[in-house]
C-alpha cells in the first residue's frame, strides 16, 4: 500500500502487524474489554502509528536527496517501533485467546474458526484494496502518484495527504491483520522486522506492487514453508523461502506478477 | 582524534577496554568504508555486507580453528574468500535493477545465515567458533595495544584504497555507472563488467573486516550477519555522508562515541540510535561531509583564470588509421518498427571520414530512432549496419568501444560529478594502468594520469571551460552543459562523433565555439554526424544533407541542393520561418 504512491518499501511495515497483536493482548488478554471496544482502539492506535510513521519517514527522504534515504529512514523508523514494543511488552508474547475459540472438521482435519477467519479476512482485503486502487477517486490519485508524483500535483491531487492516507491506511490494514492472526501464530514483540522481511519475499514472489500477486505470493511461501517445516525439519523452512526468494528473482527479477521497478 | 583516545585513556584504570572499544570501531569504518564503494560510489543496493562480513569472519575462524591455518594466512583468505562470494552472488543478480538487487542481496544475506546455521560440525551450527585468538608478529600472540594498532593501520589502508581507486579511471567510471547507465555504456563502459568489479572490491574489503572483527572479539556467529546489527553501519555511512571519501570513517567514529555514552542503558540502545540517525537525515540530510562540501567553505568554486592561459594547453588530436573520404558507417535499407508506427522505414546511408554529415527532418521523422539504430541501443527490424567494414556489434559499449561516440539530444552529464571529472570518465579507454597500478599510485599510474588531465584540460579550454574544473557540472548553465558534453564525447578518441542537437539553446558564442570546434574535428578527419533543427547552423557546417520523412530519405545532397529540393521544400510546408530560410 504504501509501496504505491511512494516508491518506498517501508521496513517498519511490519510493526504496524506487531501492534495490531499488542492491541488485542492488551485490549482482550489484560483489560478484557469488549470486542467493538478493542476494534476502536485498534484503529485508533493504528491511525496514530501510520501518521508518526509518516512523518519518520517521510520527512527525511524529502529532505535528503540520496536515493537510498528511504532504506535508512524506513529501517531507523522499524529500529524504534521496535525498541519501544521491546520496552513495554519485555518478555511477554503477544497472546490473547481466540475470539472464535472452536473449530471444525473439514475432510478430516480440525481447522480453527480463528485461522479460517483470518483467512477469509485476509482475501477480503486485498480486493477490497484492489477495487479501492480502482475504484474510488483516493484510490486513482493513489496510483496517479505512483507513476509520476510532480504530473500528479500539477493535476490537483493533493499528493502529501494521499500519502499520509496511503501510510494510515497501510497500517491500519496491517494492524487488523496482527490483531486476529496472534492468537494463532507466536508474535514477539521484537519480530515486526522478521515480519516484514516474510512480507517482502511474498511480495516480490508475487510482484511488487500487485495486491493480488502478493496474495498469490504468500500462499505460494507459506505452503512451501510448511512442506519443508514438515518433511525436513523446522529448521529448513527458513532456508527454503529464502532460496525460493532468491531463485525467483534470478529466474524472474521482476516477479510473477510485477512490472518493472526502476530507481527514482 | 577520536581513534588515539585509548592512547590518552591508557592512564586510567582500564585501559584495554578503550583499546577494544576503538578496535571494534575501525573495523566498522572498514566495513562502512565497502558499503560506501558499493552504495555511495556505486549506487548498488547491497543488504549483504554484514553478511560479508560473517563470512570473512567464519573463514578466519574455520581456518584457524578447525584447519589449524596461521593467522596471517587465514585473515588473507578471509579476502579472498569474501571477494570470491561477492562474485558469485553478482554473477547470479546481474539481470536485477536497484531494487531487486537489494532484494536478492537481502535473501542472500538471510540464506548465509542459514547456511552457517547449518554447516555442521564446520561451523558448529548455532553455537559458532570460539577462541579466535589474533597471530603476532614477534610473539605467537598480539596484545590489545598492538592489535589496536594493527587494526588502525588496516582502516588507514583501507581508506587510502579507497581514495587512491575513486581518483582513478575505475572510481570515475563508478561514479558514471551511478550516475546515468546509459551515458556510460555510450562512453564504453560495459555496466554488467564494471559492476561486477565494484562489487568484488567491496566484497574483499567487506571479508576484510569481518576477519578482523573476528580475531578481536574471538569468536564466530551466525548473529554478525544479523542485518540488525547492521544498522550501525548505515547510521554510520548517513552520518558521515554517502559518497564521500571521509564520511564512513567519521559516521562511525560518531556513532561509536555515542554508543559509548549511552553503554548502560542497553535496552534503549536501539531507540537511542533511531532517534539520532532520524534526527540527523533531518537536520542534516547530505550527512557532515556532504554538508560541508555544498556549504559555502566546503564548495567548490570557479577560479579566475588568465585567457592566455588557455594556450598553455596543446591540444593533439588525432583519428587514426583513417583515410579522408573513406566509408566508415554505412547502415543498408534498415527499418525499426515499434509495433505498426514504422520510424525508421528502409533507410541506406553512408557516412564518411572527415565530412560533416548533417540529418534534418521534421519532429518524429525518424532522427533519432535512426541513430539508436545505427549504435545498436535499438534492435534492428531488419537491414544491417557496417562499422569500419565490420559488422555492428550487438551491445552499444562495443559500438562505442569501437570509436563511435554519441551524444545524447538531452543534456546527460554526471551531474553530481566535477567538469574535469566528467571529461575524464569518457577517456579511460586511453589509460594504460590497472586498477592495482591506482591503489599503489605506481609511475605507470601517474604518467597516465597527468596525460590524461592535461588533454582534459586543453580540450576545456577550447570550450572556454577553463577555470570551472572542479565545479561540479550540475552547476553549470544549459549551454556550458551541452559544450562540456560534445568536449567529453571528443576525449574518448572517437572515428565517428555523433551529436544530436548540440546547438538547441546555445548562445551565439558558445555556437561559434562549437563551429570551431567541429571544423577543426573534420579537418582532422574524424567523421560527424550532426541532427539539427537549427537550419542555418547546419547548412554553414555540413558538407553533405540527409533529410528524413517519416523514417524514408527523401532527399541527400549538398546544402545547396537540397534546399532547392521539391520534396524537401513539401515536408516543411506550414513551417514559414523554415520555408522562408530555404527559399
Amino acid at each position: 500500500m504504501v509501496y504505491q504512491p511512494t516508491r518506498i518499501m517501508n521496513f517498519a511495515q511490519g510493526e504496524g502487524f506487531i501492534l495490531g497483536a499488542a492491541v488485542g493482548y492488551l485490549a482482550l488478554g489484560v483489560w478484557k474489554l469488549p470486542l467493538w471496544l478493542a476494534l476502536i482502539v485498534l484503529i485508533l492506535a493504528s491511525i496514530f502509528m501510520g501518521f508518526i510513521m509518516e512523518r519518520m519517514v517521510m520527512l527525511p527522504v524529502q529532505l535528503s536527496g540520496s536515493k537510498f534515504a528511504w532504506i535508512i529512514a524506513t529501517l531507523a523508523a522499524a529500529l524504534i517501533f521496535q525498541s519501544l514494543f521491546n520496552i513495554g511488552f519485555i518478555g511477554a508474547s503477544l497472546s490473547y485467546n481466540e475470539i472464535w475459540n472452536k473449530s471444525f472438521e473439514f475432510f478430516g482435519a480440525q481447522i480453527a474458526f480463528q485461522k479460517l477467519l483470518v483467512f477469509v479476512l485476509t482475501i477480503s482485503i486485498v480486493i477490497t484494496h484492489d477495487q479501492f486502487l480502482r475504484r474510488t477517486l483516493w484510490g486513482r490519485s493513489i496510483r496517479a502518484i505512483a507513476h509520476n508524483p510532480d504530473t500528479s500535483t500539477i493535476l490537483g491531487i493533493p499528493t502529501k495527504p494521499v500519502i499520509k492516507l496511503a501510510f494510515i491506511i497501510g497500517t491500519i490494514t496491517v494492524s487488523f491483520v496482527g490483531f486476529l492472526a496472534a492468537p494463532v501464530i507466536i508474535v514477539e514483540p521484537a519480530s515486526g522486522l522478521f515480519f516484514t522481511i516474510q512480507g517482502f519475499t511474498a511480495a516480490i514472489v508475487g510482484g511488487v506492487g500487485s495486491p493480488k500477486g502478493a496474495l498469490a505470493g504468500g500462499l505460494v511461501i507459506g505452503i512451501l514453508d510448511s512442506v519443508v517445516r514438515s518433511t525436513l525439519g523446522g529448521t529448513w523452512g527458513l532456508f527454503s523461502t529464502f532460496i525460493a526468494l532468491a531463485l525467483i528473482l534470478i529466474l524472474r527479477p521482476n516477479g510473477f506478477f510485477g512490472k518493472r521497478v526502476e530507481g527514482r | 582524534m577520536i581513534y588515539l583516545f585509548p592512547l590518552l585513556a591508557a592512564t586510567t584504570n582500564n585501559p584495554i577496554f578503550y583499546l577494544q572499544i576503538v578496535a571494534v570501531a575501525a573495523c566498522s569504518a572498514i566495513l562502512t568504508i565497502s558499503l560506501n564503494i558499493c552504495m555511495g560510489y556505486g549506487g548498488l543496493l547491497s543488504l549483504m555486507h554484514t553478511g560479508m562480513q560473517m563470512v570473512g569472519g567464519y573463514t578466519v575462524a574455520v581456518l584457524m580453528l578447525k584447519k589449524g591455518w596461521n593467522g596471517w594466512l587465514a585473515l588473507f583468505m578471509s579476502i579472498v574468500v569474501t571477494a570470491i562470494f561477492s562474485i558469485a552472488v553478482i554473477l547470479l543478480s546481474l539481470r536485477a535493477t536497484y531494487l531487486y538487487f537489494g532484494m536478492i542481496t537481502l535473501a542472500i544475506n538471510l540464506i548465509a545465515m542459514e547456511g552457517v546455521r547449518h554447516g555442521g560440525s564446520l561451523t558448529d551450527g548455532y553455537n559458532g567458533l570460539f577462541g579466535i585468538i589474533p597471530p603476532g608478529i614477534t610473539t605467537p600472540l598480539m596484545t590489545p595495544r598492538s592489535f589496536y594498532i594493527f587494526a588502525l593501520t588496516i582502516l588507514f589502508i583501507t581508506y587510502v584504497i579507497q581514495r587512491n581507486i575513486m581518483f582513478s579511471g575505475f572510481g570515475r567510471n563508478t561514479m558514471a555507472l551511478r550516475e546515468s547507465s546509459e551515458t556510460a555504456t555510450a562512453l564504453g563502459v560495459s555496466p554488467n563488467v564494471h559492476r561486477l568489479k565494484v562489487f568484488t572490491v567491496s566484497g574483499a574489503l567487506a571479508g576484510l573486516a569481518g576477519g578482523l572483527l573476528t580475531m578481536q572479539i574471538g569468536y564466530a556467529q551466525a548473529e554478525i550477519g544479523d542485518l540488525n546489527n547492521g544498522l550501525i553501519f548505515f547510521v554510520g555511512l548517513f552520518l558521515g555522508g554517502v559518497g564521500t571519501l571521509a564520511g564512513p570513517i567519521i559516521g562511525v567514529s560518531v556513532v561509536a562515541v555515542i554508543d559509548f555514552l549511552i553503554r548502560g542503558t542497553a535496552q534503549y540502545r536501539s531507540l537511542i540510535l533511531g532517534s539520532i540517525l532520524l534526527l540527523c537525515m533531518i537536520i542534516l540530510p547530505r550527512g557532515v561531509v556532504g554538508t560541508y562540501r555544498a556549504s559555502r567553505y566546503g564548495s567548490p568554486q570557479a577560479r579566475d583564470f588568465d585567457p592566455a592561459e588557455a594556450e598553455d594547453y596543446e591540444l593533439d588530436i588525432e583519428v587514426k588509421d583513417v583515410v579522408k573520404d573513406e566509408t566508415l558507417l554505412e547502415a543498408r535499407d534498415i527499418t525499426k518498427h515499434f509495433g505498426g508506427v514504422h520510424a525508421v522505414d528502409g533507410v541506406s546511408i553512408v557516412f564518411k571520414a572527415g565530412q560533416v554529415h548533417g540529418i534534418i527532418g521534421p519532429n518524429g521523422s525518424g532522427k533519432s530512432t535512426l541513430i539508436s539504430a545505427l549504435t545498436s541501443y535499438l534492435p534492428l527490424t531488419s537491414g544491417s549496419v557496417d562499422i569500419f567494414g565490420k559488422a555492428a556489434p550487438a551491445k552499444p559499449h562495443l559500438v562505442a568501444r569501437m570509436g563511435v561516440t554519441r551524444v545524447f539530444q538531452i543534456p546527460h552529464l554526471f551531474d553530481r560529478i566535477n567538469v574535469l571529472d566528467n571529461v575524464l570518465t569518457g577517456m579511460y579507454r586511453q589509460d594504460s594502468y590497472s586498477i592495482f597500478d591506482a591503489i599503489l599510485r605506481t609511475p605507470r599510474y601517474r604518467k597516465a594520469n597527468g596525460r590524461s588531465v592535461g588533454k582534459a584540460r586543453a580540450l576545456l579550454a577550447l570550450a572556454g571551460l577553463i577555470g570551472k574544473e572542479e565545479l561540479l557540472a550540475g552547476s553549470l548553465s544549459h549551454g556550458q552543459k551541452r559544450l562540456l558534453e560534445v568536449i567529453r564525447a571528443v576525449g574518448t578518441n572517437p572515428k565517428i562523433l555523433i551529436l544530436d542537437e548540440p546547438a538547441t539553446g546555445l548562445t551565439q558564442e558558445e555556437l561559434s565555439a562549437l563551429t570551431g570546434l567541429i571544423n577543426l574535428l573534420a579537418t582532422k578527419g574524424m567523421c560527424i554526424i550532426l541532427i539539427e533543427h537549427n537550419v542555418q547552423f547546419l547548412m554553414n557546417l555540413a558538407e553533405i544533407v540527409t533529410v528524413l520523412q517519416s523514417g524514408k530519405v527523401i532527399a541527400q545532397g549538398t546544402p545547396m541542393e537540397v534546399q532547392k529540393n521539391e520534396k524537401v521544400l513539401d515536408a516543411y510546408l506550414g513551417r514559414a520561418d523554415f520555408s522562408k530560410e530555404l527559399t
